[in-house]
């Protein structure tokens, strides 16, 4: 069976040539403060999108991740491509600056049933041409925190997009779907993330998840909410493979001491 | 605890919010802390040597423990500082309503809280609406649930499906004063906390 692989290497400063797989990243802003590796994200990005009120924070927050540099400067540099969503959160003044500059903006407030970073992810998938999906990777950035139900609802579009690779991320952790029936390889690049990290049988109990890398591996063990669920174990060296009859969540945690600039 | 009474003097703050017991492996907990408190009277229980269980299940257990059965219909456990940090810890914690689930916990953050509504009960929620809501979910945990039926909310759910990777109830708004929920399935609750709240008693 094929291997799916997996790697953070989008904390990294540069994506080093040897660091499989070879991905295209799209980049979504939600509406939570931005974690400070977001410039990061941003350089490795080809696409940029604000969900609503993702925008403001943008606007207001990336100066502050550059404290030497003009704020002007800072807001011109880092404009999205796309800031989509029912806008209701996004303020005025902040899409009046980011269409001079040349943003797309499209208002889906018509849809009252999915969420805006739903509509960002139908949007992305939407404008990636069938044979490039493959390589598609898109980066949530202020995915946790906040109100739970946005959480839960965040974590529902990974259901949602079971073939599309999406990583939630925030300043303490990543969250991504590990599908079922798979052979899954986490790279765990040591420098940025770990060693903290979980599966979590998300969405119905699991039956059978077997581990290796892990402090407590796992061996054709049975997961479940009231039962077993593995949180806080540890990765313990540069690869954790992970094989289950059921969809999981992986995560992991993001060092702290990290270089937020690119 | 001392910064959110700025105006009065820390020492006498300190003095005033003394935990009855610490409890949990003590690997995060600072030596001059567990001092103190010790000094106060505070009981130092150290479940270092169990390893399969979070420090809030250790809590819980204890908390359950120390509850005479004839009382624990009448037990409520708060828990302050549930959410947000590691997505596992936040995990952890749901996992622990999970696992006790004849036992009212409620996770709570500055944000919002979430407890347990155990399946196959008539659910009845009183919406205060000077401290919490109006924005609320309700989430099927551990699996999916093939019917649940709800009143007072914005979508009410009419013997509805939900399941992660189909319909979740997330940013649901909370209409009026009561919220009514039965499901075939574990849901978890959560309603917003408002902002404007005075947050001294």
């Amino acid at each position: 069976m094929e291997v799916v692989h997996h790697s953070s290497a989008f904390l990294l400063p540069s994506v080093a040539p040897d660091h499989r797989p070879s991905l295209n990243y799209a980049l979504i802003v939600l509406n939570q403060r931005l974690p400070r590796f977001t410039p990061l994200l941003w350089q490795h990005a080809q696409l940029r999108l604000c969900a609503d009120g993702g925008a403001n924070r943008v606007f207001d927050e990336m100066p502050g991740l550059f404290p030497h540099e003009d704020a002007v400067a800072v807001r011109n540099r880092y404009k999205p491509d796309v800031i989509k969503g029912d806008m209701d959160s996004v303020r005025t003044d902040v899409v009046d600056f980011y269409i001079k500059l040349g943003t797309k903006v499209v208002d889906a407030s018509h849809d009252q049933d999915t969420t805006d970073l739903h509509k960002c992810v139908s949007f992305i998938c939407d404008f990636t041409p069938d044979l490039e999906k493959s390589k598609l990777c898109i980066l949530v950035a202020g995915a946790l925190g906040g109100r739970f139900d946005h959480e839960v609802g965040n974590i529902n579009v990974l259901c949602r997009f079971k073939d599309t690779r999406i990583i939630l991320i925030s300043d303490d952790c990543l969250i991504h779907l590990l599908p079922k029936a798979q052979n899954h390889e986490i790279h765990v690049l040591s420098s940025v993330v770990g060693p903290h990290c979980g599966l979590i049988p998300i969405g119905m109990p699991s039956r059978s998840t077997t581990t290796t890398g892990l402090q407590w591996d796992l061996s054709d063990t049975e997961m479940k909410f009231g039962g077993l669920v593995s949180t806080s174990n540890i990765a313990k060296g540069e690869t954790v493979t992970v094989h289950s009859d059921s969809d999981l969540l992986w995560t992991i945690s993001i060092k702290k001491s990290q270089d937020s600039s690119p | 605890m001392p910064g959110l009474f700025p105006h009065e003097d820390a020492v006498a703050v300190r003095n005033r919010y003394k935990p009855d017991v610490i409890k949990g492996d003590m690997d995060s907990v600072r030596t001059d802390v567990v001092d103190f408190y010790i000094k106060l009277g505070t009981k130092v229980v150290d479940a270092s040597h169990d390893q399969d269980t979070t420090d809030l299940h250790k809590c819980v257990s204890f908390i359950c423990d120390f509850t005479p059965d004839l009382e624990k219909s009448k037990l409520c456990i708060l828990v302050a500082g549930a959410l947000g940090g590691r997505f596992d810890h936040e995990v952890g914690n749901i996992n622990v309503l999970c696992r006790f689930k004849d036992t009212r916990i409620i996770l709570i953050s500055d944000d919002c809280l979430i407890h347990l509504l155990p399946k196959a009960q008539n659910h009845e929620i009183h919406v205060l609406s000077s401290v919490v809501g109006p924005h609320c979910g309700l989430i099927p945990i551990g699996m999916p649930s093939r019917s649940t039926t709800t009143t007072g909310l914005q979508w009410d759910l009419s013997d509805t499906e939900m399941k992660f990777g189909g319909l979740v109830s997330t940013s649901n708004i909370a209409k009026g004063e009561t919220v009514t929920v039965h499901s075939d399935s574990d849901l978890l609750w959560t309603i917003s906390i408002k902002k404007s709240q005075d947050s001294s008693p």
